[in-house]
């Protein structure tokens, strides 16, 4: 069933609704945080079928929901965020995805633009050298089975007691980097033999590694206390737990497939394959999917180290630190409380393509950042824009502290790749002081600016709606691609 | 026979297969899954030293093919290689047997990260071929 703009109830400017007598097995409302601008893209494709069909979930509470950068997925759509009621309510892997703990991290340097500017191809070039795409080859790290199961359990603080980092790093990322909840013993031996040479590879697809610069800034008073400021040079990286999060979504969603009419569930999609997160087979799967996000903390923080050498290769003594800025999530599902209809609840939320924001005085947060919410990092497309936000309390109160992940595709790969010269599009950056390094050109092509939606309007969207609030944002300058 | 054509998606790989047979069905998902992961690699006569059996029981017939290819892509990951040779030793509707053989990839195009069952159905059509949709995430 496709779904009309003239079904949807506009609630607010920014926020749109889908009731739940769309459909009987709907059992919450869907709800879609979206410009009237966005709209009629998001409309476009599938997205809000599958908005609806996550709605039908057991155990959901409230309403299923998608940010602006929402686009079709497979069972989630990709932006969704969904919670269902704890420990009875289902967990979907669906509802995390198959790169769980897929993320985004912000290094901040003490250099300036006008320090670098003459450096930037250089720069990019040793990125290029140090991170390694991993592709069908690995990195540079080699697991020994031991070690993984120590990467599996203690997230990035294994790469910190291996030399791959410094002890601050893991106070500035969300969990410290490690869920207690992981099991390696969950954790299939696929999965782990795929896993065991990608930590530091950050594969394909939309992942990178972007240097940038702070290009204009919104609230000066979070920007400090985040340690941003205007002309500063920066390094994005976005990735996630690489093959060892895909076999442990693909195992685990057979495992679910095979046990749901044990449970009287049935679903409209396979993909929104689901159980009780208290059943057995629910909690095998969280404590695997714990285990997959942790070996994603590490492999970000063993990015970290590889940029960090890539930059004092370039710099020397001169460049100064790298210091770790935040590091969030954006597919995952995490037990938290949320205020529900007045009323304090536990619940599973998944966040699929979306990114916890939570607002201030939240205890994980370094102490600096408290009075200003977590950061929240949306990465845009290569030569368009990134965005440093805050949390809200706003978005404690109606998307259970969740908001928008990145720009959101708009073009499928293949329609970016006939509309995209992508040598042409590398001449075209370069000449805006862009410098791309790419494995390939089709690559490039799928992953242009044309292929996404505008920055500007989704992370508009959220900073109106008051699911996060605008703080700086970032220029591309360097990009580093598999 | 088989055909593999390309559809829209706007994030990930849509493909629609058709085939004669349910065998030729499974062929062409496991060379589209190549075609993807590194095209060409199997169009030079194929030295292949790396040789593997892959058993799947599944549900029904749609989750037998999305099964199969999870498998062989698991594998061509495990020894990153990209096995070109598909041999079906046993086929029904909810078990398969093959034998598949291929060679060192020396680095994937692309990195698959899983053979979907959105929108899987096998099924045959009223001219007797066999067909589903199918989506890779990429």
């Amino acid at each position: 069933m496709s779904i009309k703009k003239n079904q949807l109830t506009k609630l607010q400017d920014y926020l749109w609704e889908l009731p739940k007598e769309t459909r009987p097995d709907m059992r919450v409302p869907a709800r879609v945080y979206a410009l009237e601008e966005l709209l009629d893209a998001i409309l476009n494709d599938r997205s809000l079928e599958q908005l609806a069909n996550v709605a039908t979930l057991p155990g959901i509470v409230k309403a299923s929901m998608v940010m602006p950068d929402v686009h079709e997925g497979y069972g989630f759509p990709i932006g969704g965020v969904a919670a269902t009621r704890y420990p009875d309510g289902v967990i979907s892997p669906g509802g995390i995805g198959y790169d769980i703990n897929c993320g985004v991290r912000l290094l901040i340097s003490d250099l300036s633009y006008n320090e670098v500017k003459h450096r930037l191809e250089e720069l990019s070039k040793e990125m290029y050298r140090q991170v390694p795409s991993g592709m069908g080859k690995g990195g540079f790290v080699k697991l020994s089975a031991k070690e993984m199961d120590q990467v599996l359990r203690n997230g990035a603080a294994w790469a910190v007691e291996h030399g791959h980092g410094a002890p601050a790093d893991l106070e500035y990322t969300e969990s410290h980097g490690c869920l207690p909840d992981a099991d390696p013993g969950k954790v299939s031996d696929p999965a782990k033999k795929r896993g065991r040479d990608q930590l530091g590879t950050i594969g394909s697809g939309n992942h990178f590694v972007e240097v940038g610069r702070v290009g204009q800034v919104f609230d000066e008073e979070a920007a400090a206390a985040y340690g941003l400021k205007l002309h500063q040079i920066t390094i994005l990286i976005h990735t996630g737990s690489r093959g060892l999060g895909h076999q442990v979504a693909t195992d685990y969603l057979r495992i679910m497939m095979g046990a749901m009419p044990k449970y009287g569930i049935s679903l409209p999609d396979r993909e929104l394959a689901c159980v009780p997160l208290s059943s057995p087979e629910g909690q095998d799967y969280f404590k695997a999917m714990c285990a997959a996000a942790n070996f994603a903390w590490c492999n970000r923080q063993v990015i970290t180290a590889e940029c960090r050498k890539a930059w004092s290769n370039v710099f020397g003594k001169a460049g100064g630190e790298l210091k770790l800025m935040y590091d969030v999530a954006h597919n995952i599902a995490k037990i938290e409380d949320h205020v529900i209809d007045g009323e304090k609840m536990k619940v599973i939320v998944h966040r699929k393509g979306a990114t916890r924001a939570f607002g201030p005085h939240y205890g994980e947060l370094p102490e600096a950042y408290r009075p200003f919410g977590q950061p929240v990092l949306i990465p845009g497309s290569m030569g368009t824009a990134s965005y440093v936000l805050s949390g809200t309390d706003e978005s404690m109160v109606s998307s259970f502290g969740s908001t928008c992940h990145g720009a959101g595709r708009r073009l499928s790969r293949r329609g970016a790749k006939k509309q995209v010269d992508a040598p042409k599009l590398i001449r075209e950056l370069k000449e805006k002081g862009i410098y791309i390094q790419a494995g390939s050109h089709r690559g490039v092509a799928e992953e242009a600016p044309i292929a996404y939606k505008d920055v500007d309007l989704v992370v508009e969207t959220v900073h109106q709606a008051g699911i996060a609030k605008k703080v700086v944002k970032l220029r591309p300058l360097g990009v580093v691609k598999g | 026979m088989y055909t593999i054509e390309h559809l829209s998606h706007t994030a990930d790989i849509r493909l629609h297969l058709k085939a004669d047979s349910r065998e030729e069905l499974f062929q062409a998902g496991f060379e589209a899954m190549n075609q993807i992961i590194k095209p060409d690699a199997c169009r030079k006569p194929c030295p292949c030293i790396i040789n593997q059996m892959v058993t799947v029981s599944s549900m029904d017939d749609t989750t037998l093919l999305i099964d199969f290819l999870s498998d062989v892509l698991t594998l061509a990951h495990e020894h990153k290689a990209v096995f070109c040779e598909l041999t079906i030793l046993e086929l029904n509707p909810t078990h398969l047997q093959a034998h598949i053989a291929g060679r060192p990839a020396n680095g994937f195009e692309e990195d698959i990260k899983a053979v979907t069952y959105h929108e899987a159905n096998v099924q045959q059509n009223n001219q007797g071929q066999w067909e589903t949709p199918l989506i890779f995430d990429i």
